[in-house]
């Protein structure tokens, strides 16, 4: 067991101490050896100011009320670094040699210390039923709001339905509806189990009767160093079924919400910023306009913010200093989604802001790094966090199509009813907060509805 | 050749492979065939169609283009070992 040892100091020794001299080793300091204790020699010897009491009589360690601290020579001490032995015997016997010393102040632990991030390769922390906790699933549901026959087109690497079947979900996979690119030879909802089948998954936890649109966008045959990846051109045909297909719905009961766990990791893969072609920080690039239009149209869009945080970025980040949440993942028309564990405590690879085609992202924060899908360990990356509150989108729209609420005001309602974290109000690590399904089924609760009763559709269909 | 993506702003009945090939001067097989003529913006009327580097360079200064973009790799945010 580490410890840390605490010496009374012979005026020597503090004086070498405050010089800043190497001190003598510690068999010199004291009259014989301690059985039991090594001592590590690597460990300089720091002084340890004494605290004294103002009052007399008064416990210097209560540290209340203020105490001043001594450095003079008789009253100095210092510590060292050393081992007992894990035998509880043998460790009682040197510890209690060593106390009894009278050059011995006392014998401390010396615990190990690590930061409290989540970062890429933690193990997780809960489970999807924790998460539906936190986002008061019960009170959306309750609400009438579980995604019933919402459109949730999930643009990433496939579906695999019989994978959330076996998790004991039961999608609905609308196979018609889906997309993929040229040259995927296997179909909607039969993808290989991966990333999008984890996005699936997630996006049940708030909206478990939600109409799965598989849009295989990165299982592209496109060129690539990976072999789950695609091209932006691949996300601008992709968008272009969507806009299609909410253009074909009524105009009062539009429905879409459109999950994107997918983004740059480097901007060595785009032209430079200030190059009329760029796409990062260009509102301009073609793909960032279909974003627009399809917003305007009426779909919800939401975007990870991205896995770069500064504290621990993933691997494939190389952004430097530079602003991580770029392109459409920053757009003023998306929700920017960061990542907090369900201890509500940002995952220290969430990126953070400012956005760069709008400042203020991201937008919020929502659950991830959770034992949920089995499709990794933890379903985790801002990758996880942006399908679950897709899944609290989509709840909401069932009962409130865009023609009620426009995309532009549920995410306004969805800032304004989050949870603050961190500093007040937005920042830049959480932005307003983390997603609170019950704070937003009570504001929604004096927003007026249209369209059919959620009862009235739901007893047709029996 | 990596391929880019060029703006065209046009009138919906000139959105056709065949037309933006004749409005732009280019060849069969000069414009991705499989991406096609993609609509962007109904309201602003901008399409957008991919092309190799230097197909672009030619036709950047034609009146239909409203610009010429790149064309980057996106990966999943998912799970990773740092």
């Amino acid at each position: 067991m580490r410890v840390l040892v605490q010496f009374r100091s012979p005026p020597q020794t503090a004086a070498a101490t405050l010089r800043g001299e190497v001190l003598p080793p510690f068999a010199a300091a004291t009259a014989e050896p301690i059985a039991g204790l090594v001592i590590d020699p690597a460990f300089l010897p720091v002084q340890v100011p004494t605290p004294q009491a103002a009052q007399a009589g008064a416990n210097p360690y209560n540290y209340s009320p203020a105490v001043t601290f001594s450095t003079a020579p008789e009253q100095a001490t210092y510590l060292l670094r050393g081992t007992v032995p894990d035998d509880p015997d043998a460790q009682r016997a040197a510890i209690a040699e060593a106390t009894a010393r009278p050059e011995v102040v006392g014998v401390f632990s010396d615990p190990v210390i690590s930061t409290c991030l989540v970062c890429p390769g933690s193990p997780p922390v809960g489970a999807d039923a924790d998460v539906a906790g936190l986002l008061g699933v019960k009170a959306l549901a309750d609400a009438g709001m579980d995604g019933f026959r919402v459109p949730v087109a999930v643009v990433d690497t496939g579906i695999n339905l019989v994978h959330l079947q076996g998790r004991g979900r039961d999608p609905v996979l609308s196979a018609r509806r889906s997309w993929r690119p040229a040259g995927v030879a296997t179909r909607p909802g039969q993808h290989p189990v991966g990333h999008g089948t984890m996005c699936a998954y997630d996006v049940g936890i708030a909206a478990p009767k939600a109409i799965l649109l598989d849009y295989a966008l990165l299982l592209s045959e496109t060129p690539g160093e990976t072999a789950m990846s695609g091209l932006l051109s691949d996300a601008v045909l992709a968008y272009s079924r969507l806009l299609g297909l909410i253009s074909a719905q009524p105009a009062g009961r539009r429905r879409l919400v459109v999950n994107n766990s997918w983004g740059m990791f480097s901007p060595v893969w785009d032209f430079p910023v200030g190059h009329p072609g760029n796409y990062s920080d260009n509102p301009a690039h073609p793909f960032n306009v279909i974003v627009a239009s399809l917003e305007a149209a009426g779909a919800d869009i939401l975007f990870a913010a991205g896995n770069c945080g500064r504290d621990c970025p993933d691997g494939r980040c190389e952004f430097g200093t530079g602003m991580p949440i770029c392109g459409a993942n920053s757009h003023p028309s998306v929700l920017s989604v960061a990542g907090i564990d369900t201890r509500k405590r940002r995952v220290g690879y969430s990126s953070q802001g400012p956005g760069r085609l709008a400042p203020a992202k991201p937008d919020l924060s929502a659950y991830t790094h959770f034992r949920g899908s089995g499709v990794y360990p933890a379903d985790g990356g801002t990758s996880a966090a942006c399908p679950v509150a897709a899944g609290v989108v989509a709840a909401v729209r069932e009962r409130y199509p865009a023609a009620a609420l426009s995309p532009a005001e549920l995410r306004a309602l969805l800032c304004k009813t989050a949870e603050d974290l961190g500093g007040t109000g937005f920042d830049h690590d959480f932005g307003w907060g983390a997603i609170d399904g019950t704070a937003l089924a009570a504001a929604l609760a004096g927003v007026k509805r249209s369209g059919r009763r959620r009862g009235a559709a739901r007893a047709r269909r029996r | 050749m990596p391929k880019v993506m060029v703006t065209l702003k046009l009138d919906p009945e000139q959105a056709s492979l065949a037309e933006v090939r004749r409005l732009l001067g280019l060849g069969e097989g000069e414009i991705d065939p499989s991406f096609g003529v993609v609509n962007i913006s109904p309201s602003e009327h901008l399409y957008t169609i991919l092309v190799d580097e230097a197909t672009a360079a030619r036709v950047q200064g034609a009146d239909q283009v409203e610009g010429v973009y790149g064309n980057p790799r996106v990966e999943p945010f998912g799970p990773s070992e740092g």
